[in-house]
């Protein structure tokens, strides 16, 4: 991997660990990164003023190293760590526009996904099964358009990025650096994406998951994408800021609508009342950006499943109401709820509850 | 004098003759005994000092020598008492023209004279009768236990001095009479499936499991009746053959948990907490090596109540004796085995707090605490248990409704015509009874898929994520369902109800 002098100046300034504020003044500072350090000498006071006076030394310091940027570009690739830097030929064109880019993502998988069509799905940690399922299904659909943008959470981010995993086009933003994972549980998760799809971070590697960096992981998810999907959401989740942050860039906000009284899709309903749109299918989300889709294939059910399936479209619905509305005996549900889970039209909610994939 | 006296030792379930020789010699007065005796059977000389002057008998006042050979076997236990009085009765001449050749004496000592019953009789009368000893005296305690065993001449006594008047033809006792199992008074179990009110999906799971012999896992919040369904199992279990009760009474009795009836006709019902270790689940200790938890569940059920509570070291332990159907307990003095031929029933909660997928309850716990919840049970030891399903809690109108519900009697009808289809399945083949036991070679032969239920197989594979492991699980469950519809075919339908039989893996 080659990189410009410009990229590396940028690599430089990014390795000194700054808030996101102080170096994007530091960037501003001079004409380029460049110049700032080949003049330093020029711009050292204006550093110290920005920065401290401790930053304007280590900076000095490191400049008398020769080896300097060398060293942290090997110990990237040593990584497998991909720089992308503001300058870069592949930074997403998207990302540019938004008031407060990234100077650096650093990547690890297939960067070429930068420069497709991006869409983003987005979901809290608490999502009903049931719509766990529907996002997965959302997400598969979408990716053959789209490449896929979320998070790493549990929950909906986990969802859509199974989902779109199979295509490989899908890319997890991170809100730490590459030498941690979070969850712990999604380490396996994150393995496959960086293998099939791309996983980037804003965050040096050694960047540890620290609460402020997920809102400003955010609006990277949101900078990314043409379009943000939020499937669910409480009263005070992250995806209402990636939500807000799309809105902000000008990009289309879609949501789940959800019934009243469920704690995870407060925050989509809050999101359609205010600007979200309201999607139950992929058409929903086709017509915004114009494109036309196929018909979907029809799946043959049996009249013990379509009977059932029209049960379970009601509504959620226990076992025992199950057989009692369909007339099947009771031991005799579980065998169709497990074809038509198959079929993926049905999953079960636990407590022997079982819900509609509409 | 010198005389000879037999008894038996007790290593593990196995039996082994002890010859008491008793010498006694003119010099200083003193009281040796050797053959590596623990405590218990070292105490025994101020048991049968006072036993012998309380029962009207001369202790000599001389140099007595007691020796069980073999030497370099331990003994433990407190039924050498009887021998070693009778001994020293003989040594002294208190018991002149007695033969007591090969009867086999075995009992503990009061102080006044009376005996006591010991624990582990009926593993020693089992294994002394193997090798040929026909006589014994025991305390009157456990003629309950003894009289099960036939062929053998057997007199119980309640005291030394009508074991004296018995060997020396002064009143002699009458032998005991065997009684016979069928005869053995049955107690009843307290729970049946008739006062489970609604939770037809878990009580037809539990039914599948007991037919096939299949460990199962009801998963559900608390208050759901989890415990209650579990102790309905030995209920719909088939009665315990003569053979099957000899072997628990065998346990029970080397454990010292036997009761009064003297022989278990109940199949055992156990439920260790889950602070228990690895050592009191599995069997061991310092002293005499006891039975674990896993064996005095043989051929009943072993509940496990909150599985992902127990130490994992003590789970881990499990797997190998639910695969062999017996455990092997090493320890310094050497190995013994102990059968633990058990159906696995444990419970669990969905989540820590325990309402996950509850309607009228919320869940508090974050994904990763559930994560970490189920985490704490091991893959191999889930691949052990071939049924998982979901108890839900009970609706009140499910409670106080009137309707009629099966009885336990009814459904043990069932299962026993489902285990019987089985036995003659595997008639032939070395310890297996049941579908569970099956094997891959086993299931090569006796489970043969259509191409229908081959697809719906490969399809539940692909669609619902199941593991690799999942399969020889959901065929032999498969298979059950399908004997209980008398199906010499599997058919697509028992393959689907198998497949839903796997709740744990929905939360993954």
């Amino acid at each position: 991997m080659t990189y410009t002098e410009e990229e590396r100046a940028i690599i430089r300034l990014d390795s000194y660990g700054l808030e996101y504020s102080k170096k994007a003044k530091l960037y501003r500072l001079a004409p380029s990164a460049r110049a700032l350090f080949a003049d330093f000498g020029k711009y050292r006071s204006a550093v110290a003023e920005t920065a401290g006076e401790e930053t304007a030394e280590r900076i000095e310091r490191s400049l008398a190293d020769k080896e300097y940027t060398d060293g942290l570009l090997h110990m990237y690739s040593e990584k497998r760590i991909e720089c992308v830097a503001f300058v870069s030929e592949k930074y997403p064109e998207e990302l540019r526009q938004i008031p407060d880019p990234p100077l650096m993502l650093y990547c690890r998988g297939n960067t070429d996904l930068l420069k497709e069509r991006k869409f983003a799905i987005v979901g809290s940690r608490r999502t009903l099964p049931q719509v766990m399922k529907r996002t997965e299904e959302f997400a598969e659909g979408l990716s053959s358009k789209f490449v896929i943008v979320s998070g790493l959470a549990d929950g909906g981010d986990s969802a859509a990025v199974g989902g779109a995993l199979n295509s490989g086009k899908v890319i997890s933003v991170l809100a730490y650096g590459f030498d941690h994972v979070y969850p712990g549980c999604n380490r396996a998760l994150l393995e496959r994406v960086e293998k099939k799809g791309l996983a980037v971070s804003e965050y040096l590697p050694q960047e540890k998951p620290l609460p402020y960096h997920f809102p400003m992981r955010n609006r990277i998810i949101a900078g990314l994408s043409e379009g943000v999907l939020v499937v669910s959401g409480g009263e005070k989740s992250g995806t209402r800021i990636t939500a807000a942050k799309a809105y902000e860039y000008g990009r289309d906000v879609f949501a789940f609508p959800y019934s009243i009284g469920i704690p995870s899709g407060v925050g989509c309903n809050a999101l359609i009342k205010e600007y979200a749109k309201l999607t139950e299918n992929l058409v929903d989300i086709y017509a915004a950006f114009g494109i036309n889709l196929t018909e979907t294939e029809k799946i043959s059910l049996s009249a013990a499943e379509r009977a059932v399936y029209e049960i379970l479209r009601e509504g959620e619905a226990h076992i025992s109401e199950i057989a009692q509305k369909s007339g099947l005996k009771l031991h005799e549900v579980p065998i169709v709820l497990t074809m038509l889970e198959m079929k993926k039209l049905a999953v079960s909610c636990g407590g022997n509850r079982w819900a509609a994939v509409c | 004098m010198l005389s000879k006296v037999m008894s038996f030792a007790l290593a593990g379930l196995d039996g082994i003759p002890v010859e008491v020789e008793t010498d006694i010699n003119n010099g200083l007065p003193s009281y040796e005994l050797v053959g590596l005796a623990d405590a218990a059977v070292k105490e025994s000389r101020e048991r049968v000092r006072s036993a012998l002057k309380n029962s009207g008998r001369k202790f000599p006042t001389q140099k007595i020598t007691v020796n069980l050979a073999p030497a370099d076997l331990k003994k433990e236990g407190s039924w050498y008492d009887l021998p070693i009085a009778v001994g020293i009765l003989k040594a002294t001449g208190q018991l002149q023209g007695a033969d007591t050749g090969k009867t086999v004496f075995l009992g503990e000592l009061a102080l006044d004279g009376s005996l006591r019953p010991v624990t582990g009789i009926l593993p020693l009368l089992i294994s002394a009768k193997a090798r040929g000893y026909t006589s014994f005296i025991l305390p009157a305690g456990n003629a309950g236990e003894a009289a099960y065993i036939e062929g053998l001449e057997i007199y119980t006594a309640a005291t030394l001095t009508q074991v004296v008047d018995h060997l020396s033809g002064l009143l002699r006792l009458s032998p005991l009479a065997a009684k016979k199992y069928e005869a053995a008074k049955r107690g009843q179990y307290s729970s049946d499936l008739a006062f489970v009110k609604g939770q037809a999906i878990a009580k037809r799971a539990l039914e599948v499991a007991v037919s096939g012999g299949h460990n199962i896992l009801l998963v559900g919040p608390p208050g759901a009746g989890k415990t209650m369904l579990a102790r309905c199992i030995p209920t719909i279990m088939p009665d315990m053959t003569f053979e099957e009760a000899l072997e628990v009474t065998k346990i029970h009795s080397v454990a010292g948990i036997l009761g009064e009836e003297g022989i278990v006709t109940l199949r055992p019902f156990r439920t260790p907490h889950h602070t228990a270790t690895t050592v009191s689940l599995c069997g061991g200790g310092t002293r005499a090596v006891k039975p674990g938890e896993i064996s005095l569940a043989h051929h009943g059920v072993l509940f496990l109540d909150e599985l992902p509570e127990y130490h994992r070291s003590a789970l881990e332990a499990l797997r190998q004796p639910l695969e062999d159907g017996c455990i092997t307990v090493t320890r310094a003095g050497g190995a013994v085995t102990f059968p633990a031929n058990f159906m696995l029933c444990a419970s669990m909660n969905p989540c820590p707090c325990g309402n996950y997928g509850s309607t009228d309850k919320v869940c508090t716990c974050t994904p990763a605490a559930i994560h970490k919840y189920r985490s704490r049970l091991s893959g191999p030891l889930l691949d052990r248990i071939d049924i998982q399903v979901e108890v839900d809690s009970v609706k009140y109108d499910d409670l106080v409704a009137d309707t009629a519900e099966e009885s336990s009697e009814i459904v043990k009808k069932r299962v026993e015509r489902t285990r019987e289809i089985q036995r003659d399945r595997f008639q032939g083949l070395q310890k297996m009874t049941t579908n569970a036991d099956m094997g891959e070679r086993e299931m090569q032969k006796f489970c043969r898929l259509s191409r229908e239920c081959e697809n719906i197989l490969r399809m539940s594979f692909e669609r619902l994520k199941l593991s690799a492991r999942a399969r020889a699980r959901i065929i032999k469950v498969a298979r059950t369902i399908a004997d209980m519809a008398q199906s010499e075919q599997i058919a697509p339908e028992h393959i689907l109800e198998a497949v839903s039989y796997r709740s744990y893996e929905n939360f993954q």
